[in-house]
Parts: C-alpha cells; structure tokens; sequence
C-alpha cells in the first residue's frame, strides 16, 4: 500500500487534539447582554462602567443597542475572560449569554 | 427621597413578603452559558448564589431600619453595591409576582393603568417605584 501521510484522512488523535485546544484557545467569546424591562437605564450603563472600564459615552452606547436593538454585543475575546466577564454580569443581574464569534 | 412617607408605610409590610419570596424562588440554573461542563455549572451558580446573600443582607437592613418608613436612606459605603444588587433581585421578584399581568411595555414606559387594576399589582407597582427611585438616588450619589 503507498498512501502520502501528509493528505492521510485516517484520523490522528494527536490532530484532533491539538484541533480541539485550538478551537478552545483560537476562537473569540462574544459577551452579550440582553434586554430585560426591569434594570433601570443608568443602573445599565454603572455597571458596564465597572464591569468593563468603559468610559460613560461608551457604555451609554452599549446600554442604547440593549434597550433599541435588544442586546449588544459588550466584548469579544478569549474564553476564560468571557466567562469572567459574563459572572461578574450576571452578578449585577444583567441577563447576560456568551457566545462563539465564528 | 421624592416619595411620600405613607406609600412607603404602605408598601413595606408586601415588600417584606416578597422578600421572603425572593430567597424562597432564587434560580440562577439559566444563568450558566451554553457550555457543556457540570462541575463549572455546579460552581458558577453556586457562586452566584452565596455572593446573592451578602446583596440580600444590605437590602434586608434598609427595609427593618426603622428610619426608612420616614423616606430616610442610610446605607454604608461599602455595602452600596450590595443593596443596588438587591435591590434589583426584588424588582426582578416583583416583576415576576404581582406585576406578572404587565406587559414589558407597560413596565417600561410607565404607561400602566394602575388605577384601574388590583390592589395586588397596585401595591406592587409602587413597592417596584419605590425599589427604582432608591436605586436611582443611590446611583447619583455614588456618581
């Protein structure tokens, strides 16, 4: 039998490993915060200020998007930071998802 | 605080029972993030869970002090984010309890008939004004 190792599609668990690690380290979180109708506006925009350091224009912003659009993307990056940040919301009790950025 | 006394004597005896309601109900299982991992599940909730205590605590002091009856708001500097958290799980309960019958809209825009509802969603939408305008104050105070 010749086969070429390199275009080879038996699976390699050494491959699919490293796949794996790649896709939980490489791909981006996105932080979202959803609409709800109890948190008042400017209890909104304190906690984005906290939570994220962003500036009062910028947090405005974000709050804006949430109440007219129904959510907002807050931030994007790696995993661990992203389930930080979504504790430290859900903590302020804002309704608050993660998802992948594909 | 803008609000007149006696609403707030009104309102304190149900506040006081949608508080006990709060803690009953507490369910954070739909906060964990679409992740497949029991144990970070188990200590994600967990951990919401015992930080919501230190919230409930400072929001249960404001409501026995006696001086809040008279609109008086006195809360220490370092449980102000504990009691502006508390305050909003309350809201959340009153959301879910007496003013189930409101829309979304209604809620927010403030548009609700109350006049012509219940006593229930009646005493409940002022306990949930009430909730609002002391956070309200206590975030322009800490701006």
């Amino acid at each position: 039998m010749v086969f070429d190792i390199v275009s080879s599609t038996l699976s390699s668990p050494l491959l699919e490993e490293k796949t794996e690690l790649d896709e939980q380290l490489g791909t981006p979180w996105k932080v979202i915060v959803l609409n709800d109708p109890v948190n008042l506006m400017n209890y909104v925009v304190m906690v984005f200020k906290k939570v994220f350091g962003y500036n009062d224009t910028k947090a405005t912003k974000h709050m804006m998007e949430v109440h007219e659009q129904g959510k907002s993307v807050l931030w994007v990056g790696e995993r661990e930071q992203a389930e930080n940040y979504a504790y430290q919301l859900q903590r302020w009790r804002l309704q608050t998802i993660l998802e992948k950025d594909d | 605080m803008q609000v007149e006394a006696r609403i707030i004597r009104a309102v304190l005896p149900e506040l006081g029972k949608l508080f006990a309601l709060s803690v009953k109900e507490e369910d954070y299982s739909d906060h964990f993030p679409d992740i497949d991992d029991p144990d970070f599940k188990e200590a994600w909730i967990e951990g919401l869970k015992q930080e919501a205590k230190d919230d409930r605590n400072a929001l249960a002091r404001l409501l026995k002090s006696p001086r809040f009856k008279y609109g008086r708001v006195e809360v220490k500097e370092d449980e102000v984010e504990d009691l502006l958290r508390g305050l909003t799980e309350i809201r959340f309960t009153i959301r879910k309890t007496s003013l189930k019958k409101l829309s979304d809209e209604e809620l927010e825009t403030g548009l609700a008939d109350i006049p012509t509802k219940n006593p229930e969603v009646q005493i409940g939408f002022f306990a949930y004004l009430l909730m609002a305008e002391v956070q309200e104050r206590l975030i322009q105070e800490i701006s």
